[in-house]
């Protein structure tokens, strides 16, 4: 043909890329993505786009197995949380918290353990995240990142349950370092909106209110178990 | 009264039609049923000729290869070495030699003899070699399964490094006999069975990949050292001469005798595989060029090169061959650097979900299988706010240093590979946090000499770091271009090598702040893909290696400053390189999913393996060798890094 063909694009970052080049390449459409990491790729790319429109994050492409979907972005949901992990380390102690808690009436132990141990928030945080890093890597419940198995989709309701407790004690101890966060990422509101559209968590447990969601504004008035 | 009612009609005849209908229901099932039954025999057939088309055609690449290999070993030396003949000769019945006589009988009476005969002297060839003994074995026995035949797999026979060569002794042309040549034969009867069968499709199959081989030709072209192309290209000429007088068919003779000359691959592969015994002089020069061509073929097949091969390599002293042992599952993003602990079996891989984790490969998880084990890690290090892009460890393992997106160089105090995955938070494990960059970090090199530690950052600048003092930062070194790699020259610590996205390296003084020799100038603006991704330093020589997006890898002379080799060493993108402590190896990592080891002294690709999938188009974005024991690790773009021992 007498058009000439335009360059190909090539989706690296390879040594030398400044950190505002970073994944500044043109958005692959999800139906051209041919690896396996294909799933990952998009809630990455469409998280680059705009962190604050959880909609278009969390809306499953038409056609994507949904047990996956939820799967990678659970992934994804640890992998922000490291954010909020790395704040949490600078003033979380065992000294300043010396278990895990959100409200008063709740005390999480940390189910890492061989027997539940009640660790000290930052060990929560972290044990919790490691805890996940493991079980989502799994080769045993998780062996493939293009489909999986209906047993190992029902573990994905305690990870989100165990997760989401990072969020409230952030909100209830480290207010400032969890608003902070939150203005970065919008990470907790998306989470929960995450957990709820997909059932991966009882209502009761959303207790950190989300602001500019009206779906969510009866979390406020909700009593704690 | 007749038996027959009108009711009873009806009812039967209705009976009957649905018993019809019921059948002929039946009948539909079971055609559709035996119709996908044949289709998928059918393309079970297919798949069965595709392999034994290309086995058979493997088969004849090797006889080709070693055809070649005699001839250039016998033009490079003459004189006999008689007792190793003789022990030759004890050693493996089979191998007794046709005398000369017979063989120009053959020449002139029956070229399609000849034929035969040679490949049969070439099968005996490789059996005394021990040429990939795993090979042959493979090869003839999955032959063997397909044709059926009752042929024994060659025993593979003890290497010695003896360079033997030249024309066979009278006594050993004496001692053969006509009996021993027809025993011979017929142990090689499968192969001449093949060679009547397939004599067409073969014709076929040759003229098929011409193409590929043309295209394979260019790229082998520019991978070997000038000295073996003018070798080849000498030889060459004198085999034309004898081949001359044989009609053996192979099309486009001449075109690819070309190719051969400046396949200087060819030489240096076979110099590597084939040990060096006596040859026959005028047969085997026919079937050298056979050799030669089919050989070319075979290394030119892409398939083969995406295989895991291994090739003996007679001349090392121990025969090594690396295996996919430790899978590390844990990271939610892409691995961007791995390195081992000095003096432990455990790694540190760096991260794009911003941490970092220590691994103990003693303490894989439980598994049935002990083929490949899964590791979990045993300590997340967190505290960069970005990707971690680059990783080095100090000498004794005791700290471990990174370089993220964030702009930071963190220095980490490494916990003990003891430790519970799930203990009590230490912060004293983050030691300093190095400021002074201002954008992404992505190289690190730490010289165990000076115990100073050098960062490369995209914003144009290397840096100097004392680590453990409360001043860190000893120098800032601009450099003209955005830097990839760093690398502390191992034998010369005042001095470091320097690699760009626009192609140039250079050697830098760290004394005076200047460079002292540029390696290469860098055509930025040439081409899109110059960026060099990764320098390596040699431990003991002053050679620096680098890695290149044209998938090139390059040796440089740190003295002159001038190219000493080039090679075309993968299908893609060079990423990353690793220098195994002794200097003897070195290990390549690309972005088309293959790490690759090559023998330094030759320059030839040891062993291939295929590893990580691509996220986007990456795939591979780092390799090492363990410093002190038998590891070696590979870190990707699928958040996996995987150890082979």
């Amino acid at each position: 043909s007498s058009v000439m063909d335009p360059e190909p694009i090539v989706r690296r970052n390879p040594p030398g890329t400044k950190a505002e080049d970073f994944y500044k390449w043109p958005a692959q459409s999800f139906d051209e993505m041919d690896t396996t990491l294909a799933v990952q790729q998009h809630i990455q790319q469409t998280i680059r786009q705009d962190f604050t429109d959880t909609e278009t994050i969390l809306t499953v492409p038409p056609g994507q197995d949904e047990g996956v979907w939820k799967y990678e972005q659970l992934r994804q949901f640890c992998l922000e949380l490291n954010g909020l992990a790395i704040k949490l380390q600078t003033e979380c102690t065992p000294l300043t918290c010396s278990q895990m808690t959100a409200t008063e009436q709740w005390i999480f132990l940390c189910a890492a353990h061989k027997t539940p141990q009640g660790c000290p928030a930052i060990d929560y945080t972290r044990h919790t995240l490691d805890g996940a890093a493991c079980l989502l890597n799994s080769n045993k419940y998780f062996p493939s990142r293009v489909s999986i198995k209906d047993s190992s989709v029902a573990k994905l309701g305690s990870v989100c349950r165990r997760v989401y407790r990072i969020f409230s004690h952030a909100y209830y101890h480290h207010r400032h370092i969890f608003d902070e966060s939150e203005n970065e990422t919008y990470l907790c509101r998306r989470f929960t909106t995450f957990v709820i559209r997909y059932n991966l968590m009882s209502r009761d447990n959303l207790i950190v209110p989300i602001m500019d969601d009206a779906s969510n504004t009866s979390n406020n008035n909700s009593v704690d178990q | 009264k007749s038996p027959y009612s009108m009711p009873g009609i009806l009812h039967f005849i209705q009976h009957e039609w649905s018993r019809f209908e019921m059948e002929r229901a039946q009948w539909d099932v079971e055609k559709a049923e035996l119709q996908a039954r044949i289709a998928f025999l059918q393309g079970e057939r297919k798949g069965q000729e595709n392999l034994k088309r290309d086995l058979i055609r493997r088969i004849k690449m090797l006889e080709f290869a070693l055809k070649q290999e005699r001839a250039k070993v016998h033009k490079l030396k003459f004189g006999t070495d008689l007792s190793v003949e003789q022990k030759h000769n004890e050693s493996n019945g089979k191998c007794d030699f046709p005398s000369t006589s017979k063989t120009n009988e053959l020449q002139t009476t029956n070229a399609h003899m000849s034929w035969r005969h040679g490949r049969q002297l070439l099968r005996q060839y490789l059996q005394e070699v021990g040429y990939s003994e795993t090979i042959l074995d493979v090869r003839s026995q999955r032959v063997r399964a397909l044709l059926g035949n009752n042929y024994d797999a060659p025993k593979p026979v003890e290497n010695d490094n003896q360079v033997v060569n030249g024309n066979i002794s009278d006594e050993e042309k004496q001692s053969n006999t006509d009996g021993n040549t027809e025993s011979i034969f017929k142990d090689f009867n499968f192969l001449n069975a093949e060679d009547n069968d397939n004599e067409d499709d073969e014709d076929l199959d040759w003229s098929v990949d011409q193409n590929k081989l043309n295209a394979m030709k260019e790229q082998f072209r520019q991978e070997k050292r000038q000295t073996k192309k003018k070798e080849l290209k000498r030889k060459g000429s004198e085999m034309s001469r004898a081949t001359e007088e044989v009609d053996i068919h192979i099309p486009d003779e001449g075109d690819c005798y070309e190719s051969i000359e400046n396949a200087l691959g060819l030489g240096a592969l076979a110099g590597l595989t084939y040990n060096q015994k006596q040859q026959k002089t005028s047969l085997n020069t026919q079937v050298l060029n056979l050799q030669q061509l089919i050989f070319k073929i075979w290394l030119s097949v892409t398939e083969f090169s995406t295989m895991d091969f291994q090739i003996a390599a007679t001349k090392e002293s121990y025969r090594k061959t690396w295996n996919p042992k430790y899978t590390l599952r844990s990271h939610f993003d892409g691995i961007r650097a791995i390195r081992f602990l000095p003096n432990e079996s455990a790694v540190i891989t760096a991260s794009e979900d911003h941490t970092m984790k220590l691994w103990n490969l003693n303490k894989p998880l439980p598994s049935k299988k002990t083929q490949s084990l899964d590791v979990e890690p045993i300590y997340s290090f967190r505290g960069h706010s970005g990707a971690v892009l680059s990783l080095e460890v100090d000498a004794d393992g005791s700290y471990c240093f990174s370089g993220g997106l964030d702009a930071s160089v963190r220095v980490w105090s490494i916990p003990s590979v003891e430790i519970d995955a799930y203990d009590t938070y230490d912060p004293a494990v983050i030691q300093k946090v190095l400021v002074g960059h201002t954008d992404a970090v992505w190289s690190l090199s730490y010289s165990s000499t000076r115990q100073q530690l050098l960062s490369a950052s995209s914003d144009c600048s290397v840096r100097l770091w004392n680590p453990t003092s409360n001043d860190p930062l000893i120098q800032t070194y601009t450099t003209e271009g955005i830097p990839t790699s760093v690398c502390f020259v191992q034998c010369d610590s005042n001095h470091a090598v320097v690699s760009h996205t626009d192609g140039k390296i250079n050697l830098y003084d760290l004394e005076t702040g200047q460079i002292s020799l540029v390696l290469a100038e860098g055509d930025g603006s040439k081409y899109i893909d110059c960026s060099v991704n990764c320098v390596a330093s040699h431990p003991t020589m002053p050679i620096t290696m680098t890695a290149h997006d044209d998938k090139h890898i390059k040796f440089f002379d740190n003295s002159s400053g001038k190219l000493i080799h080039s090679m075309v060493a993968h299908l893609d993108s060079v990423t990353s390189l690793s220098v195994d402590p002794n200097g003897l190896y070195l290990l390549s990592g690309s972005h088309d999913c293959s790490i690759r080891l090559w023998n330094l002294d030759s320059k030839t690709c040891i062993q291939e393996l295929t590893s990580h999938r691509k996220k986007f188009d990456e795939s591979i974005y780092s390799v090492a060798f363990h410093p002190s024991a038998t590891y070696i690790a590979s870190a990707g773009a699928d958040a996996l890094a995987k150890i082979f021992v």
